[in-house]
């Protein structure tokens, strides 16, 4: 593999942001730590995607909840730890399944 | 007022470019801000160079959907030094007025933007060869949005302002 493409790489790319998010978490608020966390399990998914080359109905409910998650942390922090809660429910229902 | 309420953090935005001069107008609101003694302690790096801009997407985990430009405010510390004990503090004001106007004109040209603080200072550093005495503290995205959201809730002014004296409020 050659260095010259990494930057379009999405391997690449979510190293580079879990370095970058690990560095920050130290200094900013606590409720960025699982911010980060699923911004990345979203990168995750995008990853998956396009390893199966099509989006994924249950993986796509997932991310429907990242970004329901992200849309509350700053106003309803009590309901961003219900929804984190829901995330959790709902990627245990797809391993459970298996 | 409008233009003040009508502000919003974006973090979605077009694929649509943003002409020079508008980003210049926007930078140019910057360096009109108020600044304590007239110190002046920043510096802006105005960035609109679309590769750069995913380089620096890649160490800035606070920076959401891909805009068209950057400004990365910095405090220049041999102008903050200036102010004695106070510059440090009194830099990071003038960089904040600086970005409220920057973001105020954004958004009367029809821009979006946010202010980010989640990037990695050293890798910016590294990335835009950024001498030791200047500090990149924020950094401001722009672009057309996609939406404009909803205005969150505000702290009431009720709650926030105490009139003459600490506690006494304006009446309900």
């Amino acid at each position: 593999m050659s260095m010259e493409n990494i930057l379009e790489d999405e391997h690449f790319q979510l190293l580079a942001f879990l370095v970058a998010s690990a560095r920050g978490c130290v200094d900013e608020p606590p409720t960025y730590g699982p911010l980060r966390l699923i911004d990345a399990a979203e990168k995750v998914i995008s990853i998956i995607e396009k390893k199966y080359e099509r989006k994924l109905p249950e993986l796509e409910d997932v991310k429907i909840i990242i970004e329901k998650a992200r849309n509350v942390i700053l106003t309803d922090e009590e309901e961003f730890v219900k929804t984190l809660d829901e995330l959790v429910v709902k990627v245990s229902k797809i391993i459970k399944r298996l | 007022m409008d233009i003040i309420k009508g502000r919003r953090s974006i973090r979605s935005f077009q694929d649509k470019e943003i002409p020079r001069e508008h980003l210049k107008t926007i930078v140019e609101a910057g360096i009109w801000a108020p600044s304590g003694s007239n110190i002046q302690p920043w510096e802006f790096i105005l960035i609109d160079d679309s590769t750069l801009i995913k380089k620096i997407k890649l160490l800035s985990p606070g920076l959401y959907g891909v805009p068209k430009a950057l400004v990365i405010l910095c405090v220049n510390k041999k102008r903050s030094e200036k102010a004695g004990r106070l510059g440090e503090s009194l830099a990071i004001m003038d960089i904040s007025m600086a970005a409220q106007n920057m973001m105020l004109a954004a958004y009367s040209l029809g821009i979006g933007s946010c202010p980010i603080a989640s990037f990695n200072k050293k890798a910016l550093r590294e990335l835009l060869d950024i001498p030791e005495h200047v500090d990149p503290v924020l950094m401001i995205s722009l672009g057309y949005p996609t939406e404009w959201p909803t205005p969150p809730r505000r702290r009431p002014l009720e709650e926030v302002v105490h009139v003459n004296e600490y506690g006494k409020h304006f009446g309900r």
